[in-house]
């Protein structure tokens, strides 16, 4: 019903954050796919916060509770070895992190840290879970696309190991 | 503590302490807000600006607030005109009833005559010797609604408007450590008092529909006046109902002509009301935002209303709904705290 943006005679009255937020939303691989009404009903449920470098977004064994957007800057994905951290990726905007959190309640499986200046936006789990609720579409899409997600991170790591090896590795969905 | 900063809390308490008047706007305004917030949700998804979405939703409630009273006013003010014309003539009515029921239990057992109240004319003095004896408290109760009816949409609107503002603030201020837990309470206590305010509301409102209608048909008074009262009422649990029974019955036997048939087919109205409010209209209102024990439940209606009366009586279910699910999430995050302190790792996610 609300595929297309307020008529131009309107365009006084748009949100430019929300105008900016849903496009934004939907190059995210896990949201790609999504209608624009979805994605902007989407974009309302999510907070949006500044990061300074080397603050922790969240640590590895924190209970997992939110999915996490890059808008600006970039954030380390670290797990704990016997060696010391290990980094596992570096994601920059666009891109999501803490996403089981929206499927299952198990703790945090690495640390994510901001190494850039940047902002994230946050979705509560409760939220996307309310909005899937509403609309099976939305809930068809982001698990069609994490799957795709995990389908990708399980052919590069066919045996999940306990300790990440030597070898350069991504980080999977956490 | 700095001394500035000391200084800073001090005029910020006196400040509020000043203000300590605006609290019970403020929670009126803020329930509004709860109401209003699925049109504003809906008008954000559409990506308009938050001040023309309220602008225009205030304008809109405006307009058929209008549309109502123009269709319901007159009714309701001609039955609150002839219930202020017929109140002496009740209030007599209620008072002869009242000294006969006390003569007849002196008579019947003098033991109990020191027990019993002495002179008559009680709800004559106390409903007549009021309003007229008393102009400047009158001009105060008008005031003060007055002042209610202009403040509660104003901060209504400014909480609408910028309350995003104000959370982004927060969250910008809030250390990342707690941005998770922080986020996950806030939105739970927020779905949890924004359900419940709204289906209290949309409870009121059948509810106080179908008392009218049901009064209307049993060709009771002031169908209206007493239906818009269940409503209200409705939203004090436990006892609501029964007051608003309580007063149906009471216009019942002052009414000539309707007797003990009229009492028993009002009795019987607010009894399917209730049954029907319980086991139909609730679970679709408010049935999903309120997860507590029927024992807290009452607990809390208890204590709520030796705290702050009947304000205490309506505002206790959501605060112990907020209490318990701040508790458990909480509780929640300390757990999985101490088994990670504990490196008891979790099973890995199966991919």
């Amino acid at each position: 019903m609300f595929e297309r943006p307020l008529p131009r005679w309107l365009a006084w009255a748009a949100d430019p954050e929300q105008l900016r937020r849903a496009p934004f939303l939907a190059r995210s691989p896990l949201f790609a796919g999504l209608p624009r009404r979805l994605l902007a009903r989407l974009a309302t449920r999510f907070f949006e916060k500044v990061y300074h470098p080397g603050e922790v977004v969240f640590e590895e064994g924190d209970p997992g509770r939110a999915l996490f957007v890059v808008v600006e800057g970039a954030v380390e994905i670290t797990r704990a070895t016997a060696q010391g951290a290990y980094v596992l990726n570096t994601l920059g905007p666009g891109d999501a992190f803490g996403e089981l959190a929206l499927i299952d309640d198990f703790p945090r499986s690495a640390t994510a840290r901001v190494a850039t200046p940047g902002r994230l936006l946050i979705l509560y789990k409760s939220d996307f879970d309310a909005l899937m609720d509403g609309n099976s579409r939305i809930a068809l899409v982001v698990l069609r696309n994490l799957s795709r997600l995990l389908a990708i991170y399980a052919r590069r790591r066919p045996v999940v190991a306990t300790e990440p090896g030597p070898g350069p590795e991504r980080a999977g969905p956490l | 503590m700095k001394p500035g900063r000391l200084l800073a809390w001090g005029g910020l308490a006196a400040l509020v302490w000043l203000a300590r008047g605006l609290v019970f706007p403020l929670c009126l305004a803020a329930a509004l807000a709860y109401l209003l917030s699925p049109a504003v949700a809906w008008a954000d998804a559409l990506a308009i600006r938050r001040s023309v979405a309220v602008s225009a939703l205030f304008a809109v409630i405006i307009a058929v607030l209008a549309v109502a009273g123009f269709l319901l006013g007159p009714g309701m003010l001609a039955e609150a005109a002839a219930l202020v014309d017929r109140l002496p003539a009740l209030a007599r009515q209620i008072d002869v009833g009242l000294d006969a029921v006390v003569r007849e239990l002196a008579e019947s057992a003098p033991a109990l005559r020191r027990l019993l109240p002495e002179g008559g004319d009680w709800v004559q003095r106390f409903v007549l010797n009021r309003g007229p004896g008393e102009p400047g408290d009158l001009f105060e109760h008008v005031g003060h609604l007055f002042l209610l009816a202009i403040l509660v949409p104003f901060f209504a609107f400014f909480l609408l408007r910028d309350m995003h503002r104000l959370i982004a603030v927060a969250m910008d201020r809030l250390p990342p450590q707690h941005v998770e837990t922080s986020v996950a309470v806030w939105r739970e206590l927020n779905g949890v008092i924004g359900r419940y305010i709204r289906g209290l509301v949309l409870d009121g409102l059948v509810v106080g529909a179908l008392a009218a209608l049901g009064l209307w048909a049993a060709r009771v008074p002031y169908p209206l006046l007493l239906g818009a009262f269940a409503g209200l009422a409705n939203a004090v649990p436990f006892v609501g109902p029964l007051l608003s029974a309580a007063a149906a019955g009471l216009v019942v036997v002052l009414t000539p002509g309707q007797g003990l048939a009229g009492v028993g087919r009002v009795a019987l109205l607010f009894l399917v009301i209730k049954v029907l409010d319980d086991t139909v209209i609730q679970p679709f209102t408010i049935g999903r935002s309120v997860h507590l024990h029927p024992a807290l439940l009452l607990g809390s209606v208890v204590v709520g209303s030796h705290a702050l009366g009947v304000l205490g009586m309506i505002i206790a279910v959501p605060v112990a709904t907020v209490l318990q699910e701040t508790a458990r999430l909480l509780l929640e995050h300390r757990r999985v705290l101490a088994r990670r302190d504990l490196r008891l790792r979790p099973e890995r996610p199966v991919v």
